[in-house]
């Protein structure tokens, strides 16, 4: 069965993989990778044309030892966080392939581009309608949160 | 650097200057997608990521491949299927998947045949209908005039213990109905007894 060390070897994998060659405009904090590789911070810029351009943000994800078959926690953290209708000011992000969609084929690699490709094709920097109110009210942990996705055009 | 063609047999070294200029060409042409097994050399390693499981990223144990086409370690999808037993989808392109719709690959040489889905406990052991498909009245078989009333009020608690016994083992949610397949003894026994129970209760009804 998958155990611990199948879930640092598939995360070692990914991180050679990212390293060697990473998406444009993606880098990881190699500082912020833990050693037991369950914390990860990923610098990501908006992209070229796109309304977040020349602003850069960091990604967290948080892996658990049931990682791939379980979502990683992501969230953009630090100061910077990209003002989004599905980007709640706290950093928690909704987006379904972070609970319900999860497959473990998808990787750190595939979240990003997707969180990214969420940030380009925005038209309005907005936050999202119930911002105030889910942010006083939510749990730390956005895995926590039984998202509701009604926005399938982004 | 021509290879005369009496020399065909047995000589080494000419054979292999031409491989190498093969080798070379083919990135160019085609992104080394023309899979000649070649295991000694560097060809194959840059080959592997095509036989890599899509779960543990690591070249496939024990490999099955499901009709989409996706490659998996058996033990990977097995435990990915276990983790969603209501939704069953490939990882890779969410087609639906089951147990039994996935096909082992043997390699050649490999000395142990036996099927992998056979190896991981616990195995789903014989199979039952899909109670979904089937409903709950499908047991009963029952069609002629006089019995229609005391079906539908028999058929109640029936149904209700069929979809209880059905949640207990939850490994079997994804399968397709097998209409063939004789039924469980224990549903058996159990719409025998509703059955009686139901008589019983119009025998009552007409009764009183």
């Amino acid at each position: 069965m998958f155990s611990n060390t199948a879930m640092q070897k598939r995360l070692q994998k990914e991180l050679m993989q990212f390293q060697q060659e990473p998406p444009k405009g993606m880098t990881i904090d190699t500082e912020s990778v833990s050693n037991t590789l369950t914390t990860w911070i990923v610098h990501i810029e908006g992209a070229e044309g796109s309304l977040y351009h020349g602003e850069k943000f960091q990604l967290q994800f948080r892996f658990s030892n049931r990682y791939p078959f379980d979502s990683p926690e992501v969230m953009f953290v630090g100061s910077e966080i990209p003002v989004h209708p599905h980007i709640y000011s706290n950093g928690h992000i909704c987006l379904s392939i972070l609970t319900d969609d999860w497959s473990p084929a998808l990787s750190v690699q595939s979240v990003c581009l997707s969180i990214l490709s969420m940030l380009s094709s925005c038209t309005e920097k907005k936050h999202p309608p119930d911002n105030s109110f889910y942010v006083r009210t939510c749990n730390k942990s956005p895995k926590k949160t039984k998202w509701w996705y009604h926005d399938d055009s982004v | 650097m021509h290879m005369r063609p009496d020399e065909g047999e047995g000589s080494g070294g000419p054979m292999n200057a031409d491989e190498a200029e093969v080798r070379q060409r083919r990135p160019m042409d085609e992104e080394g997608a023309s899979a000649e097994p070649d295991g000694a050399t560097g060809t194959s390693t840059q080959q592997d990521g095509h036989f890599e499981c899509n779960i543990c990223l690591d070249t496939a144990k024990d490999a099955v491949v499901s009709r989409c086409g996706h490659l998996f370690c058996w033990p990977c999808l097995y435990q990915w299927l276990e983790t969603r037993p209501n939704r069953q989808t490939c990882p890779v392109c969410k087609a639906g998947i089951s147990k039994d719709n996935v096909i082992p690959l043997y390699g050649r040489g490999s000395s142990n045949q036996q099927d992998p889905r056979e190896k991981l406990p616990p195995r789903p052991q014989g199979e039952r209908p899909e109670p979904e498909t089937h409903g709950p009245f499908h047991n009963f078989g029952l069609g002629d005039g006089g019995f229609q009333m005391s079906f539908g009020i028999g058929a109640f608690p029936f149904g209700f213990f069929a979809s209880t016994f059905n949640i207990g083992n939850g490994q079997f949610g994804g399968h397709p109905p097998r209409p063939n397949v004789p039924q469980n003894p224990e549903e058996q026994f159990l719409s025998k007894v509703f059955l009686w129970v139901a008589v019983l209760f119009m025998f009552w009804l007409l009764m009183a």
